[in-house]
């Protein structure tokens, strides 16, 4: 790390990196704050905002996000066309099924910082609503985050010895009935 | 005195700044206090004639030689009583020359003799000799036709200055005056600013081959933006597996070179990292520098 030539230390410090983040199963809103903190470069040493140190950050799979909570149904997304009685209201299941990009692409949006690097910083960022990523973009890629949220096993996925070893919390009387 | 602070600056812009005037001819001036003033600054002990024959410099004799034949004064009175330091010059640098390459031998045992030559050659050459000069204040000392003094002319006059310590104090002295004023230049500069090498993968197989270890191995360890006009590639240098050193670069090829280098650099033990090089003032029972490094 110390010991590299000065034009090499140079060009390695100020590349800009491409970021690959998988949203399978995963909130928007932390996918939103991993995606703004590297659009911005805040995550590097170098960081300043006029310095245009931001990176690259691919997100796949934004089709199977999961909102946790009623949020489907209850997050309402407003937008107004300009004209009389065009104020829109259409609540994130509806926006998600007309366009799957537009949830993280609003999140990351709004978690910027309001200013006129925010444009530059949104055509950074590349979002995909499932798994297939154009060649250049996938020769571009450096690494791939971790994701935010652990994503819990359904019962199915578990093995029979799993099962098996986990401990019985009660044990039931001889006529309970199971439902 | 507004009046005439105008005329002086109207003048300066039509005529330009005035050509610098060497610090001898400018008030309050003594050689001899000077000189002594010198000898004590650098906490020597010149001999004060040694000293100030050392600061002639041939093209200043040559120069007074002609004013005073301009002058037609007769060619008893042209005949200038002073010596050149020609001779104290050859000593200075012929001594500069053995004790740098001799002391970078000992800070970098490892280092192969071609880049301890440069290294040596670096630190003896113009540049870094002329700054030093400048900075101890030998350009106001020394006599030469050409106000500033030209770099060469300084260079010889150091020379000089260091070929006069070595007849006055010895060579214990002049090596220990030398690393305390040459050496520090040394101090944030790279192995391969100072050592030019064409072929460091070249060279680095050489040297694995010498130590019996096994071949280097490029990977490709990260890359970033492979398609775009700014690419950054990682490669690493593996020798039977293990790392040996990685570098980054802007095409694959310059990064496997950039990683030969380093790997270099840590084979040279010259990374930024290396513990720092002794300038501790000589003790009396420690063994002499000299002498310790020509029983190596």
């Amino acid at each position: 790390m110390s010991s590299f030539s000065r034009s090499a230390q140079q060009w390695a410090t100020f590349a800009r990196s491409w970021f690959l983040i998988d949203a399978r199963q995963q909130p928007p809103g932390k996918i939103a704050t991993m995606c703004s903190v590297r659009l911005q470069g805040k995550h590097k040493p170098i960081y300043h905002a006029l310095s245009d140190c931001g990176d690259h950050v691919v997100v796949i799979n934004t089709k199977h996000i999961a909102f946790s909570g009623n949020k489907w149904e209850q997050k309402v997304y407003s937008s107004h066309t300009g004209y009389p009685g065009g104020f829109k209201q259409v609540t994130a299941a509806q926006l998600h099924q007309k366009d799957p990009k537009a949830i993280v692409k609003l999140a990351v949006y709004g978690m910027l910082p309001r200013n006129l690097a925010r444009r530059t910083m949104m055509q950074r960022l590349h979002i995909f609503p499932d798994d297939e990523l154009p060649e250049d973009i996938r020769a571009n890629i450096t690494e791939e985050l971790q994701q935010p949220r652990e994503i819990p096993r359904r019962l199915s996925e578990y093995t029979q010895e799993e099962i098996d070893a986990f401990p019985r919390l009660w044990t039931p009387p001889e006529d309970y009935k199971m439902k | 005195m507004k009046a005439y602070t105008y005329l002086m600056a109207k003048k300066l812009k039509l005529e330009g700044p005035s050509p610098p005037k060497p610090r001898s001819q400018q008030p309050h001036w003594d050689h001899h206090a000077e000189v002594q003033a010198f000898s004590s600054r650098l906490h020597e002990n010149f001999s004060l004639e040694v000293l100030k024959t050392a600061f002639i410099n041939p093209c200043y004799l040559q120069a007074e030689h002609r004013r005073r034949q301009g002058l037609a004064v007769g060619a008893e009175a042209t005949a200038l009583a002073l010596e050149d330091n020609v001779q104290l010059r050859e000593r200075g640098e012929s001594f500069t020359r053995s004790f740098l390459t001799d002391w970078c031998r000992a800070s970098f045992p490892v280092l192969p003799s071609d880049g301890v030559e440069s290294v040596a050659g670096h630190l003896a050459g113009s540049e870094v000799v002329t700054y030093v000069a400048r900075n101890l204040g030998v350009d106001d000392l020394a006599m030469s036709a050409d106000c500033p003094v030209p770099d060469d002319v300084l260079h010889s006059t150091f020379m000089a200055v260091v070929g006069a310590l070595l007849e006055s104090s010895g060579p214990e002295r002049t090596g220990l005056f030398l690393r305390d004023f040459l050496g520090p230049q040394l101090i944030g500069k790279d192995l391969f600013d100072m050592w030019t090498v064409v072929n460091p993968m070249g060279l680095l197989v050489e040297e694995l081959t010498k130590r019996n270890v096994a071949l280097p191995e490029p990977r490709l360890i990260r890359a970033a933006g492979a398609s775009t006009v700014l690419p950054l590639y990682f490669v690493g240098l593996y020798s039977n597996k293990k790392l040996l050193a990685q570098g980054p670069g802007e095409t694959l090829a310059a990064a496997e070179e950039e990683a030969a280098r380093v790997a270099l650099r840590i084979l040279y033990g010259y990374t930024e990292n290396r513990r720092p090089l002794d300038f501790s003032p000589l003790q009396q029972h420690q063994q002499p520098l000299i002498q310790s490094i020509s029983s190596n």
